[in-house]
């Protein structure tokens, strides 16, 4: 009976932090912001004006006009049913990239943190070594060696948030770990997978949240990134990266192929930015910065 | 004392180093298909016409033939006394090209740091003193801007802007060709994330110390307001900041990256695009490897350096 109660008031506590969090104006601006991205990404087959593979090329390289609100690319296709196919590409990708990075990365980190000594240290140090190329400089190597296909891009995306959700889940073990409540577990003689799983990591998660919410902004960028260096989302598929670096061939005289995309890409950026910063400030207030 | 904590932390980085050179190895070896066909430029459909005792002849070259961990060490010596290999696509010593590359990197991660650091600070300073006021609001808003924005497609409207619409400086092109100009854009362009970080640290900082009892001292003690925060507050807020702006290479690295690229400045960056492009294996993995040692290294130098300004972590 306890068990249930503890669940029911687990959900009740998540409300009660939700609305706190909601109370500040600029937090409920991002919350929304993001609502409404995936708002548009989900319904993209519904509210785009045209497929985003139709071509036209008698209709290429067109201004923004009512028919087409963002113009259309050198293959007459509408720039703005692309842009939010590009958003379902962008945050389907983040997400399962995100997630991949947090399950792997919170595991190695509370291994680490929890244990200690020597796994703790040789863990830390490989930690390091990935740390010491930047995101988009391995995503690069790995996708032009393993070839541009979603799986390895996924791959190439997540190995970088791998090492920083250990980080901090090492650094929140670490800390949670010292506390009466888990000497008390240890006392009762409670198994180290029940202690770390079901005492210590639930009490870990606030910055592991916080880093989850700015990573997926970050994912987002280093795809559009790789996207726009040809080595991320071929074509047919739609990506915003991909979509830029189209565009900058015509830069001069369509500027608006690489500009749409962009600005879609910056707000998604402000959102998550956003987010992140009031989460933490929610979750977290004594952490510092994450990334 | 201070000698053996710096020789401590000196020592330390010794196996990050190797594990850079590791990762590289694994990476140029991690590619499908055969290392020698790859090796030699070739995409799998050439296979067919490449002579049979040609690719044994590049095999061998290569030491292919032999163990993969006897791979290893062999690539390793001859990394640690420089020898890199050799590209395939242009023939000459990776070495070489990655020495060439080096001094454009170098300048343009250096501007970018100082600017970053210049404008970054001072943003922060602004939106510490006016906290709440309107100055704070402007410069936090362009702090967000600037962390959000994508470092590439800031880039192509910068060209945008200044190549096209008021067409003062040059959008392509190295030092050589047009000056020191030929660095204003690509600067500007990596810049802007750093700057923002670097203004949000500092804010932060500085509004910490500014409810320290010290600063309410000097103000006591009739100090004017200008001397409490330029000298009093701000001495005791750089500190994080500097660290922060040490550790910024990896990033400012990987906006190179792409930067480099658009604005075909002959840099570290374009050198690895241009081997992942030409599917130039040893070249990619040269790149990936002096990128990784050079952030190790400016990690230990930060860290040395920050030993020496704030003697409270000698530990």
């Amino acid at each position: 009976m306890s068990s249930a109660e503890n669940h029911v008031g687990g959900w009740v506590l998540f409300f009660e932090s939700f609305k706190r969090f909601l109370s500040s104006k600029l937090n409920r601006f991002s919350f929304v912001l993001i609502l409404l991205l995936f708002a548009l990404a989900l319904a993209a087959p519904w509210i785009s004006p045209f497929p985003f593979d139709q071509v036209n090329p008698a209709n290429g390289l067109k201004g923004p006009s009512w028919e087409h609100l963002m113009g259309t690319d050198n293959a007459g296709r509408d720039i703005f049913s692309r842009v939010l196919y590009g958003a379902r590409t962008s945050l389907s990708i983040a997400m399962i990239a995100v997630i991949f990075g947090l399950i792997t990365g919170v595991f190695i980190g509370a291994v680490s943190g929890y244990v200690g000594g020597m796994v703790d240290e040789v863990i830390m140090r490989i930690v390091e070594i990935f740390m010491s190329i930047p995101g988009i400089v391995m995503a690069l190597a790995l996708v032009s060696v393993l070839g541009p296909s979603l799986p390895f891009i996924i791959l190439a995306l997540s190995i970088r948030r791998i090492t920083q959700f250990a980080r901090v889940t090492r650094g929140a073990v670490l800390s949670v770990k010292t506390q009466d409540y888990v000497t008390a577990c240890h006392a009762i003689g409670m198994s180290n997978m029940r202690i770390v799983f079901g005492h210590v990591l639930p009490n870990c998660i606030g910055p592991i949240i916080v880093l989850a919410t700015v990573l997926i902004g970050n994912v987002i960028l280093t795809e559009s990134t790789l996207s726009f260096l040809g080595m991320g989302i071929q074509e047919p598929t739609p990506s915003w990266g991909t979509m830029i670096a189209q565009g900058n061939e015509f830069l001069t005289f369509a500027p608006w192929l690489s500009i749409f995309p962009g600005l879609f890409l910056f707000l998604t950026m402000i959102a998550f930015n956003l987010l992140g910063d009031g989460m933490r400030d929610h979750l977290d207030p004594r952490g510092g910065s994450v990334v | 004392m201070l000698t053996t904590v710096l020789l401590r932390r000196l020592f330390l980085s010794i196996p990050t180093i190797l594990g850079v050179a590791t990762l590289a190895f694994v990476l140029g070896h991690l590619s499908p298909g055969d290392p020698a066909i790859a090796a030699m430029g070739l995409d799998l459909e050439g296979h067919s016409s490449v002579e049979p005792g040609e690719l044994e002849r590049v095999r061998t070259e290569l030491g292919l033939d032999k163990p993969i961990i006897v791979q290893y060490f062999q690539w390793l010596g001859k990394a640690l006394q420089g020898d890199l290999g050799r590209s395939f696509v242009s023939t000459s010593e990776v070495s070489d090209l990655v020495f060439d590359a080096l001094p454009t990197t170098m300048l343009l991660l250096l501007m970018t740091m100082s600017s970053a650091a210049v404008i970054g600070i001072a943003l922060g300073i602004i939106s510490a003193v006016y906290r709440g006021r309107a100055g704070d609001y402007i410069a936090r808003m362009i702090a967000i801007i600037g962390v959000s924005t994508p470092t590439f497609w800031f880039a192509i409207i910068l060209i945008l802007l200044f190549a096209f619409l008021i067409p003062i400086l040059p959008v392509t092109g190295s030092i050589d060709e047009h000056g020191f100009s030929a660095m204003i854009l690509p600067t500007a362009a990596i810049a802007l994330h750093p700057a923002a970080l670097i203004a949000r640290m500092m804010r932060s900082s500085m509004l910490e110390v500014l409810s320290q009892d010290m600063v309410r001292t000097a103000t006591a003690k009739g100090l004017s307001r200008w001397r409490v925060f330029m000298v009093h507050a701000l001495r005791n807020a750089i500190n994080p900041v500097i660290t922060v702006i040490g550790f910024q290479f990896a990033n400012l690295m990987g906006g190179a990256v792409a930067v480099e690229f658009i604005f075909s400045l002959p840099g570290l960056g374009s050198l690895l695009i241009e081997g992942i492009y030409e599917k130039d294996i040893l070249v990619m993995q040269g790149a990936v490897l002096v990128i990784g040692v050079a952030f190790a290294l400016s990690n230990l130098v930060v860290d040395l350096l920050y030993m020496v300004i704030d003697p409270r972590i000698r530990i």
